[in-house]
This record gives C-alpha cells, structure tokens and sequence, in this order.
C-alpha cells in the first residue's frame, strides 16, 4: 500500500481504496482534512511526503491468545502477552473523537476497524512494549485506554525493533480517564539508524477532577511525530513533559492540542529540547481555553539547547483564548551549553565530552526525575547515554 | 631557584581586546606558600585563569613552565588532570548536575589518569565523610546540585572539599577568603593547612591580607598593572597595610 494514494481522493475513492465501507463520517473526516503534507500547518515541519510516499507492505491482524507476561507485549501491532488477568479485548472503538486536528487520527481509525482495548484495574501499573520485527511495512494499530474512577494507575511504554528498515508505524491512543482518577503515561522511545518512521495520533478525554500525567521521552535519530489532543473537563488537569534528545537528519516532536472545555481546568505543558546535528526538533503546542471553560490555568513553556550550528527548533507555543477569566502564560527560549559551567566541569579534570553529557543531562534532568519508577528511570537515563555516545 | 615546580616567564595575556597581563614573570618553590597580592583589577584573576587555561584569556607571548613542560597549549582538563587546581573566585552553580556525582566523576577521572581503580557510589561517600566534617559541612551538601543556591560560603568550602579529594600538586586559591565569616574561614584555613606537606605548592591570590593569618606565606608577590612588581618574605604583609600598593616600586 502507498498512502500517497489517498491524496486528493474523494470520500467514495477513500472508501474503496481502504475498504471502509459503513465509517463514513471517518472517510468524511479525514478527506475534509486531506492526507497531510508539506502545506499542512501540523505537520510543516516534518517530511511527512516522505514517509507516506512509499509502497509497503501490509499485515494482517489476527488477535493471538495471550501468553503470560509481566506486560503487555504488542508485536507488529498485535497483542502477544500481558500480565495475568489484564482486560485486554480486540473490538471497534465506540468514542472517536469527531473534531480532532489531524488526519492521521481518522487514518489511523479507518486502518483499524479493530482496536486494543486495555482496561486498566484499580491502582495498577503497567508496561506496555512495542516491538517491530518488519521491514519495508506499514503497521497500523490503535489502543483504547480505560481507567477507573477514582484510582491511580500508571503506564509505562516502550518500544524496540528488530534489525528492520524503512517501516512506518501508524499508532496512537485513545485514553478516557474516569472522573477523580489519575492516569500517568510515561514513553520512552530512541529510535536511531532509521529502523522505523513513526506517527503517532492521540486523543485524551480527562473527565472531571482527573489528572493526566503524560510524560514522553523521545531519542535519537529518526523521523517521527506525536499528535496530541487533550480535552479537560471541570476540574481536570493536564501535566505534559516532553523531553527531545535529538541527532542526525532528525525530525522530531510533538503537535498538541489541549483544550480547555470546562471550568477551572488546568493544564501544565513542558518542553524540553536538546539538538545536535543537523536535527530539528519540533514543538508546536496550542492552548486552547473555550467560553465554556471559566478559571482555566494554563502554563506552557519550551526549552531548548542547540549543541550544534545546524540544529534547529521549530518552538511555537500558542494560546487562543476566548475569555477574560484565565490565568495563562507561555513561553519559549533556545540557548547553547553555558560555557562557564563546561569550564569548571573541565577545570576539574572531566573531559570535555563527560562535561557536556554532564550538562546535557543535567538539562532534561527536571524531567527525567519525575520519573518515579527507579528501573524506569535508568533506562531512559541509559538510553541517553546510548544516544549520546553514539554521537560523540 | 632550586626546585622551582612552575615557571611563569614573560607572560602577556589578554581578555577581549584588552591586554592585562603584561610580562608577567614569577617562580613557585615546590612545597612553598606564596602569596600574590595586589589591587583590584591588577589582572591577579586574570593568572589564575591563564594557568588553568581559561577560554577567556588569550595568551599573547611568554611561557608558563609546569614541571619543564610549557602548559600554555594545554586543554583545561589535561592541566587539571597533572596537578594544577584553581579554586575559583566565583565558582558558578550548575543545577540539575548532582554534587556527589560531579565529585566522584571529577575524582575517576583522576584516578583513571593515574592508572588506578575508579571508585564506586559506596567507597567514595566513605572517603567524603571526614572531608566533610573537617570542613564544617552538611552530608546533604553533596546530595544538593553542584553549587546551587549555596551561600558564599558553602560554595568556598564545595572547592575546598574538591581540593582536599583531588590532592592537586600546584594549589591556586584566588581570593578564597572573601565574604567568609570566621567560622567558614577557619574551616577553610584547617582544609588548607592540611594540604600542606612539604611538597604541595599554593598560590594564595587575595586583596585583603586577613587570610594570611591563617596560612602562612614563605613569600610575598606584589602583582600590579599586569606584572610582579616585587617578591619578599612574608614582612611585606606589615609593610602593605601601613602604606598601600602605591608605596611599593618596581623592583
Ligand atoms: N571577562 C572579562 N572581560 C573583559 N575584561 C575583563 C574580564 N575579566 C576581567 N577583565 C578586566 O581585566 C582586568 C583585570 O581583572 P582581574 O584579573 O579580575 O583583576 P583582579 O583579580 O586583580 O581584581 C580588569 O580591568 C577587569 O575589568
Ligand atoms: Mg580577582
């Protein structure tokens, strides 16, 4: 399959060319948005032509009977394992957000008449792996997310990859988290010598007195994009980190949307950026506060550090406001390593490539700390390192 | 001199487009206290800095001699790595790097420079303990970002403690004592002393005459204008507050 086909389609070309017969609210969707490319404002900054212009392969989706595992383990888009107990169904999403931004959320949907479900019981925490094991292919998948009212639970996701090459992934969520509950997702991702492109398309509805905790880790080398939209409700609150640990041709980043539906919700939204190479990074992040939504507070905020000449960030934190009654601040800064502080690493007789590891670190520190989960937190830790040794 | 372990010759060194150091010539005596005195703005950081091989300084002609070699090509690091230590006027606060991390890595570095085992978490906090409580200083110290939010006195001591682990061979303390209280300056005054073996050679930099009276000089530098003006026994200390700077000649 070549997703450049579906350009500059018809809803009745769309619809045969994915078989999507009966989703045309879907089809609708997705062709009043069009198949991105250089010209959309979400994804200007990332050669989205070139990833979606490919002949791939294709898979089939079987479900699998579940092997036992202390987590979820999803390979080429299928649940192969998962903790005992786990709910975990393979059905039709039935709440696909009809007024998201990006059309690669209705691809996605489209691509998957089936999606993961995964029910998450009380105060659990889980791991969710994701591997790939093809090349030259396109692996589609969705998950649907479940929390429980009132508990905590916390996801861990990580992904790895098998010698491939030149394979997309079409992934993303759609996570609802109940009312007075917190979910916490945390995903760690270096993607490095161009095993695999990605684009993920979220959706996260925090119903009233929730917390989101989304934290994403996102390393290395290669061509990828995350598509968020957020939609807090009366009381709900959003805390969003996004750490970009960037090299090589690189581009890279996050695309969010987090609205402000009801009252008093909050939203807290860090970047931060490290950029080596010729690397871009992008962070293109509005904030939107309706009339509906009295008393919002919402606070963004991009950070980032070029190591080298032909780095770039595109930072373009955003607010579009529709009331008075707000509390609201962004802001955005790109810098260099302080070489007063290299020079005193040095002085003391660290080399330079220790003291810049030393410093670059000490940058994405604030975030990665938030990590609780110590085993969670080496492993990103050593991630970067891997990353940055790779590259020095 | 007979066992000189660095030889500063001519040196002429600038900042920006500003010449400081203008022939600058001075010999340190292995296992000696000498002392460099001298007004503001006589370019006496600006030594310190071209010894440790500052990016701000440029080094314009002359030499500096460490042990017969010239150090004046030498990386910052190397220089830190065969024994030269400065402890800086203003050390700078570097958050989110861990106190006890960026010692045991600066410590490693030296170890493994010397052809020894590095240390691991567990023996390096041990040898940290008496360090630690010689100079007056809180274990959270160390568990704290390097330098962040420490008073001015806590960040002396932080270099003192670097000092003390490092066991550096040409010791540069540039102004060392100010903004001390009583209690940090003896603190740092015993760190000091204690370094003191007969064989370790210290570079007392300072404005201000009170830290002499806690380490004790074998000799006395006048540096003014981006030269030595005049080199004496530790008398000239007397000398220097009863009449100033400006009585001095140039010898
Ligand atoms: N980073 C700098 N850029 C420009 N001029 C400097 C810098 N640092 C010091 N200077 C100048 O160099 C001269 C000597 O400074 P310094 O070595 O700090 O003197 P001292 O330590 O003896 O007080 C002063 O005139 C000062 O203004
Ligand atoms: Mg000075």
């Amino acid at each position: 399959m070549n997703l450049i086909d579906l350009k500059h389609k018809n809803p009745q070309e769309v619809t045969d060319l994915l078989g999507a017969k009966e989703r045309e609210m879907l089809v609708e969707r997705f062709v009043s948005l069009g198949l991105p490319s250089k010209k959309s404002e979400e994804y200007r900054y990332f050669d989205v032509e070139k990833v979606l212009d490919k002949a791939y392969e294709t898979l089939n989706y079987v479900p699998k009977t579940l092997e036992v595992s202390d987590k979820i383990e999803i390979v080429d888009g299928v649940v192969v394992a998962a903790p005992q107990g786990m709910r975990i169904y393979n059905e039709a999403c039935q709440q696909i957000d009809m007024d998201h931004f990006d059309p690669m959320y209705y691809l996605g949907h489209l691509l998957c008449p089936q999606t993961i479900k995964i029910e998450l019981d009380g105060d659990t925490e889980v791991e969710i792996e994701h591997t790939y094991t093809q090349s030259d292919t396109l692996i589609h998948y969705r998950i649907v997310l479940y929390n429980q009212a009132n508990r905590h639970a916390t996801v861990y996701e990580n992904f790895i990859c098998e010698d491939i090459e030149n394979t997309l992934v079409l992934y993303g969520y759609d996570m609802h988290i109940a009312q007075d509950s917190t979910l916490r997702v945390v995903k760690m991702q270096s993607m490095q010598d161009n095993h695999y492109a990605m684009i993920a398309s979220h959706k996260v509805n925090v119903a009233k007195n929730a917390n989101a905790i989304l934290k994403s880790f996102d390393l290395g080398g290669d061509q990828a994009l995350q598509l968020l939209k957020v939609e807090l409700l009366e009381h709900a609150h959003v805390d969003a980190g996004h750490l970009l640990y960037l090299n090589a041709d690189s581009k890279r980043g996050t695309v969010s949307q987090i609205v402000h539906v009801s009252e008093h919700s909050t939203s807290k939204q860090e970047a931060k950026n490290i950029l080596d190479g010729e690397a871009r990074g992008i962070f293109d992040a509005l904030i939107r506060v309706e009339h509906s939504a009295k008393y919002t507070k919402a606070e963004q905020n991009s950070k980032s550090i070029l190591l080298h000449d032909k780095a770039y960030m595109a930072s373009k934190p955003q607010l579009e406001i529709y009331i008075d009654e707000l509390e609201a601040s962004h802001g955005a800064t790109t810098g260099q390593l302080d070489p007063k502080q290299l020079f005193y690493l040095q002085s003391r007789g660290i080399s330079y490539v220790e003291a810049r590891k030393m410093l670059v670190i000490a940058f994405a520190n604030t975030l990665i700390e938030e990590v609780k989960d110590t085993r969670q937190q080496e492993r990103i830790k050593s991630a970067f390192e891997a990353v940055f040794y790779k590259n020095t | 001199m007979s066992n000189t372990v660095m030889k500063i010759e001519n040196l002429q060194a600038k900042i920006g487009d500003k010449q400081i150091l203008k022939g600058l010539n001075l010999e340190l005596e292995a296992g000696k206290v000498h002392a460099i005195m001298g007004p503001n703005g006589a370019g006496k950081s600006t030594l310190s800095k071209a010894l440790v091989g500052h990016y701000d300084i440029e080094v314009l002609g002359g030499d500096i001699i460490y042990k017969g070699k010239s150090i004046v090509e030498m990386e910052a690091e190397e220089r830190a790595l065969e024994g030269i230590f400065l402890s800086f006027q203003h050390p700078v606060e570097i958050p989110g790097v861990n106190n006890a991390y960026f010692l045991r890595t600066a410590l490693n570095a030296k170890r493994k420079h010397e052809g020894k085992e590095e240390l691991n978490a567990a023996e390096f906090l041990r040898e940290m303990k008496k360090h630690l409580e010689m100079l007056g200083m809180k274990s959270d110290m160390i568990s704290r970002s390097l330098n962040e939010g420490f008073s001015g006195g806590e960040k002396k001591r932080n270099e003192i403690l670097q000092m003390l682990i490092l066991e550096p061979e040409v010791i540069i303390l540039d102004e060392i004592d100010s903004g001390l209280d009583i209690d940090a300056l003896r603190a740092v005054s015993e760190g000091i002393n204690k370094m003191k073996d007969g064989k370790r050679t210290f570079l007392v930099i300072t404005h201000y005459s009170r830290i002499l009276d806690y380490i004790e000089p074998d000799y006395i530098h006048v540096l003014k204008d981006g030269k030595v003006i005049k080199t004496a026994g530790p008398e000239l200390v007397s000398q220097l507050e009863e009449h100033g700077y400006d009585a001095i000649e140039e010898e």
